[in-house]
């Protein structure tokens, strides 16, 4: 009985709750659409602005059920990779 | 333009009656799209027309800068009027599901991606950044009332 308790104090979490490193890639992932959404809103033309953010928010949706960590440091990556091109061109076009 | 006084000029001397009208004509159809361009931007200039060119440029930039002057003042009826109407355009929640205590995720099945939509849309509606680490922890209209009434120095 001793043993159940102290098992009981340990897993006060519930089943679905994610381990330190899932959580801390979450919010990663949280923050790459953060500013990508912010960096969208930068885009001037009004059209191409909602374009984007459509096809941000797709892409961020298709993926939300993932679990596998490799494939979702994979598309940290990706959306890095996008992110920084956006920006390149955005201060290309205001230059 | 200038072709086109200077012709009526000549041909009006033939009948010298008519020479002051055509002309005068002449001239404020030429200056009236630059009047039409400032008025909008120059009521003072309006006043004093004999210095119209002088003050016109002063008295734009001086309008240009007072643009977020005519907002009314907030107040938390304010705020939260403007969250919810924020919250009801947005396309996945169901307007009338929406109170101000429900919770996003547990009440509207929304998740943590529309989440940062809906605080991004509460950015653009106010007007300011809302830092990574307070946005995450909104998740009732009525804690981004709050929120919001908090940075704006609202308490009535």
């Amino acid at each position: 009985p001793n043993t159940v308790r102290a098992g009981m104090t340990v897993t006060r979490l519930p089943a679905a709750a994610l381990s330190f490193k899932q959580f801390l890639q979450r919010q990663r992932v949280l923050g790459i659409y953060r500013n990508m959404l912010r960096t969208i809103r930068q885009v001037p033309d009004q059209a191409d602005r909602k374009y984007l953010r459509d096809w941000a928010r797709d892409e961020f949706k298709r993926n939300k059920s993932a679990t596998d960590q490799d494939a979702i440091r994979m598309m940290i990556t990706q959306a890095n990779n996008h992110l920084e091109e956006l920006q390149k061109s955005l201060a290309l076009a205001r230059s | 333009m200038a072709a086109r006084v200077l012709q009526q000029c000549v041909r009006s001397f033939a009948r010298p009656s008519l020479r002051l009208c055509s002309g005068n004509l002449a001239l404020r159809a030429a200056a009236a799209p630059v009047t039409a361009l400032h008025r909008p931007l120059s009521s003072v200039a309006d006043s004093r027309r004999t210095r119209w060119l002088d003050q016109s440029r002063i008295s734009s930039v001086s309008v240009l800068c007072r643009h977020y002057g005519d907002l009314p003042p907030l107040t938390l009826e304010t705020i939260k009027d403007r969250v919810m109407y924020v919250l009801k355009l947005y396309d996945k929640i169901n307007p009338e599901k929406l109170q101000t205590g429900s919770h996003f995720m547990k009440d509207l099945g929304l998740d943590s991606l529309d989440q940062v939509e809906i605080i991004m849309a509460m950015e653009d509606e106010f007007g300011f950044e809302i830092p990574d680490a307070e946005a995450e922890k909104l998740m009732t209209p009525e804690e981004i009332v709050q929120y919001i009434a908090d940075k704006k120095d609202v308490y009535e």
